[in-house]
Parts: structure tokens; C-alpha cells; sequence
């Protein structure tokens, strides 16, 4: 008997450079059943991971198994698969209809007109089916896409960004869908830059930055690393001085800079506590808040964080 | 295997490709045409070397080809479609044969018709002429195919690069060096027409029809292969 806890895909030291620029580097996880996000800056080494463990690109080292058989030129192993890249790769001269029919024909999928019903009917693009798809939204192509990534029922999803280009209404229906999709048994690993989406998403998950697996695990864990890492706050107030040294003074305050052009840069591990006591001791103060702005908000200082340690 | 060959069907028969396919399949037509009337018509070896030979054998065939399957996988690539048909369980020759097909589809006629039209008229309705050349040019778009397919999948400047090789190899070396033309497959096409009616080009040294037919066969059959092999080891946009 089969162990239902094997990994349905399973990444062992896999590596890829070009040239001497190494995009992913020695990288190893399972993945189980269920939604796993991959998620990372942009540049850091998913799309080359995700190519990989589709068999599109050629690993420079390492392996890439999926239900224990090697991805790269099997194409048998397609009929469990679905892929959705990042590109959108439409034939803009064809009805989203044909498209999908077309991916189920080379899906060799059995009672094709009734599969793409479904597969149109799950992203809720009925209406839109017989139209051309160089006439449709970037969000339309998208769920188009979809359905024909899903057209064959895949047992594995593994989708690039899926979610760029929707709009937040067709955010909230493809959120849904994978949702449903997870709870059918597809195992399904997608990638994302933004946090957010992964978190609202994703049972597991899977952090690159520079290549490397800098995190895996719950989401939780990962966010709760990601609260206790420290802050830059640079604010810019009417009277900086007087503003430094009654900051200084708050429990939320590690250490604050006064830059030369007058700004001050705080130092806080609590920024949400950070953020309620600033106005107040400005107010108690006197002192007129002119710009409070966080320096290292960007998704790629939080894994720099991480990845640092 | 169909699904694939419908699809590379579509993609090339759009309008303008089609329209530049016949302004090139006309040339050859209107040339044969022009210089039978003309009060100094030129002989048949010289219309069989300059136009039969050089321009539509060397230059016409050639282009009209590289028009059709050095893009089929060359568009796919650029477009980053390509995925769509490596993602599908099906064997890696079930792609490339139905895009070297598709190609054939779309040249064939063309260039049957174009041959057929010049040769009535050049030959004045010999119908072995005819048939000769209309098999032949037929043979070199097989050849060609074959191999701009696999230029297409290969690199991005396949149209350039294939123009580069129609100019340089088939156009020049294969003209003046007489050990290229073991090479070249304008001259593989050439030497099936003097197979199948030995009074046409009698003058150019070409392989004995049977051991061009071998070469015919081995040059398509190396170039797919190249191309399937191509598609199952490299990298997918």
C-alpha cells in the first residue's frame, strides 16, 4: 500500500545557473495535498523553480519527481498535470472555447464537449466562451487559461502568479475556485510575490529569496517572523529634535536617528503599537506629524530579514 | 496529432502570408511567360539554369519554405505558446511531424502549381517536363521544410539565419564549388528532375537518381529527428 502521506512532488538539491548567474540554488521540499504557495520577490527563483518542476527547463543539478516519476521528458505524466505559466500563452485568433477544447484534445480527454462545459462553467466564463480571446480582459484570459489547465481534471496544479491582472471581483471568484478545487483533492502549488494572497490562500508554505528556500512551513509561523522583525520609520515633523527625545522614550522605540536633513529614522519591533503612540505623543507634544513612512516595507527586505536570520 | 496539425494550419494561412505566398509563386509563372514572348527568347538550357535551376529551385522555393515552417515553431516561441503543446501527454514526434506536415500542407500547393504553370509554359506542355519538375520542386519543399522546421525550434533568427543559408550555401557555394552540392538540397531537388526526365539540367554533375533519392529520405529524416530531439532537451519559454 501507497503511503498517503508520499509526496506528491518532491524537490531534492535542485539547482539551475546560467552562465555563472545561479537562479536557483540547492533547493529540496515535498509537496503535499492541498494549496502550497510559493512566494518570494520578484527575480528571486520561483518561475525558474516552477519551470523545472513542470519538465519545461532542465535542472543543472538536483531532481524533481512527481508521484516518484522524473518530470523532465515524460510527457505521459502530463495527463495528471496542469500548468498555468505566468506568460499569457493564448492563441489570440481562436474563441476561448476552441482553446480550451484544443488543450482537452491534446489532453486526449474523453467525452471532450462535456469536459469543457465544465471546465467553462467552473471559471464562470459561459457567456464569454465563444467570443475570441484577443477580445478578452487580462482577467477573462486568465480564468480562460484556467479552464484550460483544469479541462483534463488534473490531480496537480501548478500555476504562475495566477492572479495577476484580475480584478479584485475576479480575485474573490479564482481564490474560490482553487479553494474548491484543493477540496476535491488537487494538489496545487502557486506562486506569488504578494503576501496577502498567499496567506489567504495557502495551507503550506514555501519562501525563495536569492534562489534559496528561505522558510517553509504553516503560514503562521512565517508570518510570526515576519511581526517580530525590526522597522525603519522615517518621520518628518515640524520640530525633529524635541520630537527625538520624547520618542526615544516609548516602550515601541529601539533607537531613533536624527538624519541630516532633519528626518528621524526609528528603529521599532512593534510598529503596530508604534503606530497608535506616535500620534498621541505628537498631540501631547505639540509637535506637527508632516510624513511617517516605513522604510523596509518591501516584500524584499522582509526576506531579506528572514533569509539574514 | 491532428489537434496540432489544425492548429499549425491555422497559424499559417493568415491573410498577408498568404498573399506574400502567391505574389512569390506568381514570379516564376509571369517570368516563363515574359521571355517566351519575347522576340529573343532565351534557350531552354539557359531558362532551365537561370530561372528553373537558380531562382525558383535556389530562391522562390526557399523563401516561400522558410515563410511557412521557419516560423511554425519559431511564432510558438516567441509567442510563448509553445508550452501549450509540451505540456500534453503525447510523444515529442506527435508535435514536430504535424508542424513539418502543416507546412507541407500550405507550400505544397504553391509550389505544385507554380511549377506545374512554368513548366507547361517553358516546356511547351511536355507533359514528363511537367511532371518532372512538379515532383522535384515538390521534393525540394520537403527538404527545406525539414529543415527551417528545425531552424524554427533551434533559434530565434531562424528566418534570418534561413536566408543567410539560401543566399550563401544554396545561392553561392552550392553554385560554384562543385563539393557542395553533395550538400545542398536545392541540388538533391535538381538531380530528382533530371531522375525522372534525364533531358533536363543534363549538364549540371548530379548524383545518380537512386543515390539521390537516398539523400532525399536521410536529409528529412535527419532533420525531424534533429527537431524532435531538439524538443524533448531544450528549455520551454
Amino acid at each position: 500500500m501507497s503511503d498517503p502521506r508520499a509526496a506528491v512532488i518532491r524537490v531534492e538539491g535542485v539547482s539551475r545557473w546560467y552562465g555563472s548567474v545561479v537562479a536557483v540554488s540547492d533547493v529540496s521540499f515535498d509537496v503535499q495535498p492541498g494549496i502550497t504557495g510559493l512566494l518570494g520577490p520578484n527575480g528571486a527563483g520561483k518561475t525558474t523553480l516552477l519551470r523545472m518542476m513542470t519538465g519545461l527547463a532542465e535542472v543543472s543539478s538536483g531532481r524533481v519527481t512527481m508521484f516518484g516519476e522524473p518530470v523532465r521528458d515524460n510527457p505521459a505524466l502530463y495527463r495528471r498535470i496542469g500548468v498555468m505559466s505566468e506568460h499569457e500563452t493564448v492563441y489570440g485568433f481562436m474563441t476561448g472555447r476552441q482553446f480550451v477544447t484544443l488543450m482537452g484534445e491534446l489532453r486526449r480527454v474523453p467525452d471532450l464537449e462535456q469536459a469543457v462545459d465544465r471546465a467553462i462553467a467552473l471559471v464562470d466564463l459561459v457567456d464569454a466562451q465563444h467570443r475570441r480571446m484577443d477580445t478578452y480582459s487580462r482577467g477573462m484570459r486568465q480564468r480562460m487559461r484556467l479552464a484550460a489547465t483544469v479541462v483534463h481534471s488534473p490531480e496537480v496544479l501548478i500555476l504562475d502568479e495566477p492572479l495577476n491582472g484580475a480584478d479584485p471581483r475576479q480575485r474573490v471568484h479564482f481564490k474560490r475556485l482553487l479553494q474548491h478545487l484543493a477540496g476535491t483533492g488537487c494538489t496545487i502549488v502557486l506562486s506569488s510575490h504578494i503576501l496577502e494572497e498567499v496567506e489567504e490562500l495557502a495551507d503550506t508554505v514555501l519562501l525563495i529569496v536569492n534562489g534559496k528556500l528561505a522558510a517553509s512551513g504553516g503560514f503562521r509561523a512565517i508570518r510570526a517572523a515576519l511581526d517580530q522583525r525590526p522597522y525603519h520609520v522615517r518621520i518628518v515633523a515640524d520640530a525633529p529634535r524635541a520630537l527625538a527625545a520624547a520618542i526615544v522614550g516609548l516602550p515601541s522605540v529601539e533607537a531613533v536617528q536624527v538624519d541630516p536633513d532633519g528626518a528621524l529614522v526609528v528603529l521599532s519591533r512593534q510598529v503596530q503599537a508604534l503606530q497608535v503612540e506616535l500620534p498621541r505623543l505628537a498631540q501631547r507634544e505639540g509637535i506637527r506629524l508632516r510624513r511617517v513612512e516605513p522604510l523596509d516595507d518591501s516584500l524584499e527586505s522582509v526576506f531579506g530579514y528572514l533569509v539574514g536570520g | 496529432m491532428s489537434a496540432v496539425y489544425h492548429l499549425t494550419l491555422r497559424q499559417l494561412t493568415g491573410r498577408w502570408r498568404l498573399l506574400v505566398l502567391t505574389a512569390l509563386s506568381a514570379m516564376p509563372v509571369a517570368i516563363a511567360a515574359l521571355m517566351l514572348s519575347l522576340d529573343r527568347a532565351p534557350s531552354v538550357r539557359e531558362f532551365e539554369g537561370g530561372v528553373i535551376g537558380a531562382m525558383f529551385a535556389g530562391a522562390i522555393i526557399p523563401l516561400v519554405v522558410l515563410a511557412l515552417a521557419g516560423v511554425s515553431f519559431a511564432n510558438e516561441i516567441e509567442d510563448r505558446t509553445l508550452a501549450n503543446l509540451v505540456l500534453s501527454p503525447v510523444p515529442r514526434w506527435q508535435i514536430a511531424i504535424p508542424k513539418l506536415l502543416a507546412a507541407l500542407t500550405v507550400a505544397g500547393p504553391f509550389v505544385a502549381v507554380s511549377a506545374a504553370v512554368t513548366a507547361h509554359i517553358a516546356y511547351v506542355g511536355d507533359p514528363v517536363a511537367t511532371t518532372a519538375l512538379t515532383i522535384g520542386m515538390l521534393v525540394a519543399v520537403a527538404l527545406y521544410a525539414s529543415l527551417f522546421t528545425w531552424l524554427g525550434l533551434v533559434t530565434t533568427q531562424a528566418i534570418g539565419i534561413g536566408l543567410l543559408y539560401v543566399v550563401i550555401w544554396e545561392g553561392l557555394f552550392s553554385g560554384f564549388v562543385a563539393g557542395v552540392r553533395l550538400l545542398s538540397l536545392r541540388h538533391y531537388a535538381l538531380a530528382v528532375v533530371n531522375g525522372l526526365d534525364p533531358r533536363r539540367f543534363p549538364s549540371l554533375a548530379l548524383p545518380p537518381f537512386p543515390v539521390v533519392v537516398a539523400l532525399c529520405v536521410v536529409a528529412v529524416v535527419v532533420f525531424t529527428w534533429l527537431t524532435v530531439r531538439r524538443l524533448r532537451r531544450m528549455d520551454v519559454p
